[in-house]
């Protein structure tokens, strides 16, 4: 018996569940081809389902990871129906929040480093890159502290460095943040989203 | 043959977020095509083997000075009698009967493509160039036979998308375009006696995309 996949997922359909297939002895050479997407709506079944916010704008809509049980890994993302922001419903931003995920080869895993006037990117490892954020800003911070302003008021400010805010933060990742770029005597605070 | 589904695209809804066209993407897995600034929003250009929905863009002036900005989210109808269907004698086009949805099979391979393209009067289908098979919205089959509803319309944030049995949506789209002609006199439901996916549009369907309500 053979069958195309469409004709294959009208007789699972049916049935009522794909999971028979196996004991149907369905010849799975025609449908290769397809296996992959089969399996996602099958597995969308069993899959583990949790919660998450969108990263993106200041909406915040839900939406639910499918993951799947023995892989342990993201199969699907798609709006939250139950929540009651979104109804389920996303943009396109939220709507490709999938390609996010581990799933996405083209997604950069390592700390690449471009130094001032090169035009090649280096790989370093995440130690080197935070002790040199560390190491420059303290730098640039003492090199620029300013304890007063011209008419000799006490203002204590750095006006060399800037922080720009991500949409990804939350709220108590933000307030940390805020706390430290004021105590750094940062005034050019700003977010992502402004710009 | 029991009534099917239907899907209602309400265009006096749509802010042209393209949800639908990356929940398309990305339920089905399509990888994203390479794309340049053509001057509008439309993005890709058109639809392809990689493409099954797209946000059509369409701008210009009025009769009355004022500009119109009209978006159509493209994608296959569903038609009562496919169009496509002609070329494939041999079961490469399926008519699922519960549902209505009009699929492709792997065999549209064997088919003539630039005369099932062209019995399409929506211009639907589409090549892989690499292994010759067809490509085009499949209604979301695999999620609609398994209590789901379709990528594309669970996306949609301000409802201009909806999908439910056929004869619930013509309801639906018959109200709604009452409603709309008291502001919009050429509203109306494009083809809803064909096809399954009806799009209601407040002007002349043309404005929108050449081939909105068919050739």
């Amino acid at each position: 018996m053979t069958v195309s996949r469409r004709e294959f997922l009208a007789i699972s359909g049916a049935v009522g569940a794909g999971f028979a297939l196996s004991t149907l002895g369905i010849d799975m050479g025609p449908v290769k081809a397809y296996a992959e997407e089969l399996k996602k709506i099958d597995k969308m079944k069993s899959a583990t389902q949790s919660t998450t916010i969108c990263p993106y704008c200041a909406v915040g809509c839900g939406l639910i990871c499918s993951t799947d049980t023995k892989a342990k890994k993201i199969i699907n993302i798609e709006g939250d129906p139950d929540h009651p922001i979104n109804e389920g419903a996303l943009c396109a931003k939220g709507a490709s929040l999938f390609q996010t995920t581990a799933n996405n080869p083209n997604r950069l895993q390592k700390v690449l480093y471009r130094a001032p006037g090169s035009d090649k990117w280096q790989e370093k490892s995440w130690e080197w890159a935070l002790s040199e954020i560390a190491k420059r800003v303290k730098a640039t911070r003492d090199a620029n502290f300013i304890e007063k302003n011209a008419k000799g008021e006490v203002v204590n400010r750095v006006e060399a460095i800037a922080h720009v805010g991500s949409a990804a933060l939350d709220n108590e990742e933000l307030w940390p943040l805020q706390a430290m770029m004021r105590a750094l005597g940062l005034v050019y605070i700003e977010h992502q989203a402004r710009i | 043959m029991s009534e099917g589904y239907s899907i209602l695209v309400d265009t006096s809804k749509c802010t042209a977020c393209r949800g639908c066209q990356i929940a398309c993407k990305q339920w089905n897995g399509l990888p994203g095509t390479k794309t340049k600034n053509e001057g509008t929003h439309e993005n890709p250009m058109d639809l392809s083997a990689d493409t099954w929905k797209i946000l059509r863009f369409s701008e210009g002036p009025s009769k009355n000075g004022n500009p119109f900005w009209y978006f159509f989210s493209e994608q296959c109808r569903h038609c009562m009698s496919p169009g496509c269907m002609a070329e494939a004698e041999k079961g490469e086009i399926i008519q699922d009967e519960k549902t209505g949805a009009v699929i492709f099979t792997p065999k549209t391979k064997s088919l003539n493509y630039e005369a099932t393209r062209e019995g399409c009067p929506y211009d639907i289908p589409r090549q892989n160039p690499k292994t010759k098979e067809l490509f085009k919205c499949s209604m979301c089959f695999d999620r609609i036979t398994n209590n789901m509803i379709p990528a594309c319309v669970k996306s949609c944030p301000t409802g201009a998308m909806t999908f439910g049995e056929r004869p619930k949506i013509l309801e639906t789209a018959k109200a709604r375009v009452q409603e709309l002609t008291k502001r919009f006199p050429k509203a109306k439901a494009l083809n809803a006696d064909d096809v399954r996916t009806i799009y209601i549009v407040t002007d002349d369907p043309q404005k929108y995309w050449k081939l909105a309500a068919g050739k």
